[in-house]
């Protein structure tokens, strides 16, 4: 269950949306971030936030990359998987990627700290190869940039996460 | 209009034909999976690709998404055109899983046809082929999605066209899946069009699985019986069963989409309980003995009582040749009747009836055009389903749509509902009457029908009168206004107020229209060719009084009259002799004398008035008889010799009558459209049964409507205080007396409840779900509640479901007082 607060607000901006299914893509991400993906329950609730049919949203969320039905990890890579970067060696980046981190595309690392996605063109084409990293961009890439990148991340993590 | 040329011949079609409709006229059909004319051009499935050698458009293009233009050259066999359409065959059956010999699709489907044609033949492509699991989608449509070649045809079919849902696309790329959020029943009753609509075999029908080819069986047109639309449907016969229905086109009726209930209302010509031996006192004789026992004793009756002993009664669902000869029969016999509408909604049929001019009539597809609707005590989406998306897709159009009626409506659109009180119905209609009386100056007799009005109350008991005054502007400044009127449940004068409402629209400018909603497949047909005296409720209390002593019941369950059952069982009980011709197993066949077995409309031609006032003809299908699955017991049929058809040893009911009436079977056949002529002169050109036209013939109705207004009003009783109205009414399953009696749509039918006002029902100490017992003639009712705000206040609604008749009260409409309804106590 959503708490209160978030569900007041998320109703408020519906109650003050011409068409309440304008606003079905920033509701789903409201909720998600509140529970970390978009679980069935999570889909549902949206749902009747926005008073349509589930399968209305579960359309949206299937379709869209960036609303995660499934558990995902802390940091979700999306790889830019388009006609620039595939130009610009997109699949020796991910080959790499997979390697480092240990997974397959689609996967979450044991530790729950990275998911791998592709992701269409984020727009970073003059900067491409490019990845986006929990919604910030990062390129040109190279396998050292992106192992630094790597660092950097779990150091982060190590410091926020208590022992 | 753009000329153009397709494959070296020259076409000229109409401005924004699409070019794949412009080569379908010259009798060349592109390929295509995602363009139907019902759903229009998205170009999904790119095998529509023709090659524009010449004019404003050049190289490969999707004929469906380009618009005939002057100057084109059109290639439709061109080499790289032809090339291109075989690629996209053969990706869109990379993942297909060849399952054709298992698939009831097979035969006739359009996928197996283009990969044939389009000239693939063998898979390449090596690679895992993505497989989906499929959904238990209830009990109509079968899912399997590995068939799918993603043109996008369902989803737009079931969300666009008609509104609902709960079934749409899901994910991207390759794994995009059509289905609903969860497994279950598909909540649209028009959801069967699935199965005709999908190129491929996802959908397929459920309830005829596996039982045959399509060239296995007797394909043949026919006239849907379930309600008074009159849609076209195309029945499949096997081993003397019907197996399946599926839409067929009609330019002016139902388009390329029917509704379940008529998909699925059959299997009553299925039944082992249906009547398939004569019966005389309970003892099986032949057809004919039966006939002719039934004449001699109706002789000594009439011997006895005279001619006017004996009384004859129909039905809304015989045909026009039975209602016909009804008549026929009791006018020469100098019989009673006939009555050939036994509904509680007959006087409002004929009223419907009579005030249809040929100048407002309008078919269900014209409703589509018009701009302003106002439906009037009539609930779509239960009386007459395919009415509700004719209406949507007004409303998609840009229509405004007005449900002014006590029930909680529910349409698959957005619509304004005023839920007005069955009493205070007259007084919306008066405000809208007199509101168009202040803005034009009316001819004389105009003028009086609104100075009658003037003894309507002023209501003031309207739930927003202002607004129902806004919509009179509305109605006024549409270019194609449709006033549509229930007579179902519609109090007495409704249906004159709503032909005097489209009349005085028409004085005051736009071409408004008239849609009437009526109970039965030929209700119209009825209330043509009988009298409006006597009444069922007159032969009822006749029989009472000794009056009659024999009656003829052709095709008619007289338990339906809305004549209390107690009342109507001691009244036959009463019966000397009672004669029953039909094709059901009913409580009037049960309490026959005499039984006759008569034919079905799928077995013998039958002619029906729709209530738009069209004549159509249904075919016969197939020949009837008893079902192999029973002559056989599930096995193989008896090898046993024999020359007849098992279980047909009977005819028509218009047959049967024609014996009753003392004309010998042996003589010279009759000429039946000769006779209908004679019974009613609009019925005099009806053209042959050969070539009777696909959409059928509207009839030639009055014209000169402007001086046609309904001038003597009703009085208005007082209204009882402390009253509760009860509305018993229609619901899209269960409800209409064929298709109550079909196995396939029981799971769709719901358990009985009664709906109330919330502020009602706290003033009677009632909350949701509690168990209220009602009590009325019939005895005490006892039925959970369901508080329901978009309805009127002071009313109780029940949704009708046939099989449980006998503890509802009868009437349509009765007024109970508040002591009658009460919270049932546990041990009750
Ligand atoms: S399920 Fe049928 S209609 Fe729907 S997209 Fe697939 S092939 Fe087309
Ligand atoms: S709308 Fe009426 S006539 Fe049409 S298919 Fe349904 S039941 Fe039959
Ligand atoms: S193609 Fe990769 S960022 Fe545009
Ligand atoms: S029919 Fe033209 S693209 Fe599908």
């Amino acid at each position: 269950m959503l708490p209160t607060n978030v569900k007041q607000m998320l109703n408020q901006q519906i109650q003050a949306a011409e068409h309440p299914r304008e606003l079905a893509i920033d509701i789903m991400m409201a909720v998600q971030d509140h529970y970390g993906y978009l679980s069935d329950e999570a889909l549902e609730e949206a749902a009747a936030i926005v008073g349509v049919d589930p399968l209305k949203l579960e359309e949206l969320a299937t379709f869209y990359t960036f609303l995660y039905r499934e558990p995902v990890g802390r940091y979700v890579i999306h790889i830019c998987d388009s006609v620039i970067c595939w130009m610009n060696g997109y699949e020796s980046l991910r080959d790499h990627l997979c390697k480092k981190l240990g997974i397959q595309m689609g996967e979450t690392t044991p530790d729950g700290l990275f998911t791998l996605l592709p992701v269409c063109c984020i727009g970073y084409c003059d900067r491409s190869p490019a990845m986006l990293i929990n919604k910030k961009a990062y390129g040109p890439l190279t396998p050292a940039k992106i192992d630094e990148i790597l660092e950097t991340l779990r150091a982060e993590a190590a410091e926020t996460t208590p022992s | 209009m753009p000329k153009l040329i397709i494959d070296e011949r020259e076409i000229t079609v109409p401005e924004g034909t699409k070019v794949i409709d412009a080569a379908e006229r010259m009798g060349i059909m592109i390929p295509r999976f995602c363009y139907h004319p019902a759903l229009g051009a998205v170009g999904a499935c790119r095998v529509c690709a023709v090659n524009c050698l010449d004019g404003p458009i050049k190289g490969i293009q999707m004929s469906c998404m380009i618009d005939a233009q002057d100057g084109m050259k059109v290639s439709t066999t061109d080499a790289e055109a032809v090339d291109f359409r075989k690629h996209v065959i053969e990706w869109l059956m990379l993942h297909h899983p060849h399952d054709c010999p298992v698939c009831d699709e097979g035969g006739h489907c359009l996928l197996q046809d283009l990969t044939v044609s389009g000239g693939h033949g063998v898979r390449r492509f090596q690679g895992p082929k993505r497989t989906h699991t499929d959904q238990h989608l209830g009990p109509l449509v079968r899912h399997e999605m590995n068939r799918c070649i993603q043109c996008y045809r369902c989803v737009r079919y079931y969300q666009e066209f008609t509104g609902y849902e709960d079934l749409g696309v899901m994910q991207i790329g390759s794994r995009v899946y059509y289905g609903r959020y969860r497994p279950g029943t598909l909540e649209s009753p028009f959801s069967g069009n699935l199965i005709d609509i999908c190129p491929t075999g996802v959908y397929t029908d459920k309830p005829s699985r596996y039982r045959g080819r399509r060239w296995d069986f007797e394909r043949r047109p026919a006239v849907c019986l379930h309600c008074a639309l009159g849609c076209h449907v195309t029945v499949s016969a096997r081993y003397r069963e019907v197996v399946r229905q599926e839409a067929r086109f009609s330019e002016s009726i139902n388009g390329h989409f029917i509704c379940d209930r008529g998909r699925y209302g059959f299997p009553y010509v299925n039944l082992p309980q249906r009547p398939r031996s004569a019966r005389v006192d309970g003892t099986e004789t032949g057809w004919e003995a039966a006939l002719k026992t039934a004449g001699e004793r109706l002789e000594s009756v009439a011997w006895k009582t005279g001619p006017q002993g004996i009384a004859v009664v129909g039905s809304a669902r015989c045909g026009l040749e039975t209602q016909g000869m009804l008549k026929r029969v009791a006018d020469a016999k100098g019989w009673q009747g006939p009555v050939l509408d036994i509904d509680p909604a007959a006087a409002n049929v004929r009223t419907a009836v009579s005030r249809l001019d040929s100048d407002l009539q309008v078919s269900l597809r014209e409703i589509e055009t018009a701009d302003c609707i106002v439906v009037v005590s009539a609930d779509p989406l239960n009386e007459a389903p395919m009415l509700a998306p004719a209406l949507r897709q007004a409303r998609r159009n840009g229509a405004r749509v007005t449900v002014i009626d006590p029930r909680p409506a529910s349409l698959p659109f957005q619509f304004d509902h005023f839920p007005v009180a069955p009493d205070d119905l007259a007084a919306a209609m008066a405000i809208l009457i007199r509101k168009c009386a202040e803005k034009e100056p009316l001819s004389e007799l105009g003028k009086t029908a609104v100075r009658s009005i003037e003894a309507v109350s002023d209501g003031a008991d309207i739930p927003d009168a202002d607004g129902l005054a806004a919509l009179y502007d509305d109605l006024h400044n549409s270019r194609r206004p449709v006033i549509v009127c229930g007579t179902h449940t519609a109090p007495p004068e409704i249906p004159g107020m709503a032909a005097d409402l489209a009349l005085l629209l028409r004085i005051a400018g736009p071409r408004a229209g008239l849609f009437y909603v009526m109970p039965g497949p030929n209700s119209f047909g009825a209330a043509l060719l009988s009298d409006p005296a006597p009444s069922f409720g007159d032969l009822v209390s006749a029989i009472e009084k000794g009056e009659i002593k024999a009656l003829v019941v052709a095709e008619s369950d007289l338990f339906g009259s809305g004549i209390d059952w107690d009342r109507l069982r001691n009244a036959m009980n009463k019966l000397e002799l009672l004669v029953t011709l039909d094709y059901i197993d009913s409580p009037t066949t049960r309490a026959a004398h005499i039984l006759i077995p008569t034919l079905t409309s799928y077995e013998t031609p039958s002619l029906l008035i729709n209530n738009e006032g069209r004549v159509q003809q249904s075919p016969a299908a197939f020949r009837g008889g008893d079902p192999i699955a029973r002559t056989g017991g599930g096995d193989h049929p008896p090898r046993a010799f024999r020359r007849d058809i098992p279980g047909r040893e009977m005819g028509a009911a218009w047959t049967a009558l024609l014996t009753l009436g003392g004309r010998d079977p042996g003589s010279a056949p009759v000429n039946l459209t000769a006779w209908l002529g004679e019974a009613h002169p609009a019925l005099t050109s009806l053209p042959e049964a050969s070539d009777f036209p696909p959409d059928g013939v509207r009839l030639p109705l009055a014209e000169n409507a402007v001086e046609r207004f309904q001038t003597d009003r009703f009085s208005h009783g007082e209204k009882e205080e402390d009253a509760l109205t009860l509305l018993v009414v229609d619901r899209t399953f269960g409800t209409e007396e064929l298709s109550s009696l079909s196995s396939i749509l029981k799971e769709l039918t719901p358990s009985p409840f009664i709906h109330i006002h919330p502020e009602d029902a706290a003033e009677l100490g009632l909350s949701e779900g509690d168990a209220v017992g009602i009590d009325s003639e019939a005895g005490t009712t006892v039925l959970p509640i369901n508080l329901t705000p978009e309805m009127a206040r002071g009313v109780l609604v029940i949704p009708r479901r046939r099989d449980l008749d006998d503890r509802l009260p009868q009437e349509r409409r009765t007024v109970l007082s508040k002591t009658a309804i009460r919270k049932a106590t546990e041990d009750a």
